[in-house]
């Protein structure tokens, strides 16, 4: 079947223990995306070394695999015209103490003293590491 | 040991009304769990399982057809005295007796003939929940 382009998006452990599951599928509803999957996982530490592995090497890697571990996440296939470029707006720049007012990270993130990037959500940043992204967080529906 | 539980569905016209979001921002405001999400189409059987009360009244053909008009979303949320909390919160079953402030008083409305839409399932007891989430959840234990 003939699709429009998806996007995936995790909310982080700090956005679902915060209660912004709701708030982030409410700003992609509020634009007319489609919201096509949902999940509340645990990640395991073989997803995140898939989802961040152009970070594997990097000193900093225990620090993102520590973070994602410390709860229940949330995620959510997305699709629409141009979703991937657009979400990523949405969802701001990576550090949240950089991120503009208005968007998800500069509305509901902050810089905190152990240095880790605790950013809210993962999107996405191109149609290429959205399908690989899906098939590491919904094995099941890319059979 | 977990808290109690309860299902909850966001009918086809809740999820194409873009109301998803906003029946969690409920749950999560009151800082109820959000334990399992789903986007699905209801399958003949599930709804049969679901409705099984109903599934000899001349009205479930048209409850069965809404409920198939599009993708729905299943929940499962957990909290103290969630199912009679949550239940409260959804509202009254007819939209347009609903209390403002609720689910259905603040998102529904009647349509004159026909099934109703109004926007929420909730579990009415914990038996029910119980019932519910394996039809739903089918691989949760």
């Amino acid at each position: 079947m003939d699709h429009e382009e998806r996007t995936l998006i995790l909310v982080k452990p700090d956005g679902v223990a915060n209660g912004h599951i709701g708030e982030i599928i409410t700003r992609l509803e509020r634009r007319r995306f489609s919201i096509d999957a949902l999940k509340v996982v645990n990640a395991t530490k073989q997803q995140l070394g898939r989802h961040y592995a152009h970070l594997l090497d990097k000193p900093f890697y225990h620090e993102i695999e520590d973070y994602m571990l410390e709860g229940p996440i949330v995620a959510i296939i997305a699709s629409g015209t141009g979703i991937v470029d657009v979400f990523h707006k949405m969802a701001g720049q990576t550090d949240p103490g950089e991120a503009d007012c208005g968007t998800i990270r500069g509305d509901y993130g902050r810089d905190w003293d152990d240095g880790i990037i605790r950013n809210v959500v993962h999107s996405s940043d191109s149609p290429a590491s959205a399908e690989n992204e899906i098939t590491i967080w919904f094995p099941e529906l890319t059979k | 040991m977990a808290e109690e539980r309860t299902l909850i569905l966001v009918k086809p016209d809740g999820v194409a009304c873009g109301h998803i979001g906003e029946v969690i921002t409920r749950l999560e405001r009151r800082r109820y769990k959000i334990e399992a999400l789903k986007v699905l189409n209801a399958s003949d059987e599930q709804l049969r399982a679901h409705y099984s009360a109903l599934v000899d009244k001349p009205y479930f053909p048209g409850i069965q057809k809404f409920m198939q008009s599009g993708p729905i979303v299943a929940m499962i949320a957990s909290g103290t005295d969630i199912v009679n909390v949550f239940h409260k919160m959804v509202g009254a079953t007819v939209p347009s007796e609903a209390a403002i402030g609720t689910i259905r008083g603040d998102f529904g409305r009647s349509w004159g003939p026909g099934p109703i839409q109004n926007v929420v399932h909730s579990s009415d007891s914990i038996e029910s929940a119980q019932r519910e989430i394996p039809i739903w959840f089918p691989e949760a234990k």
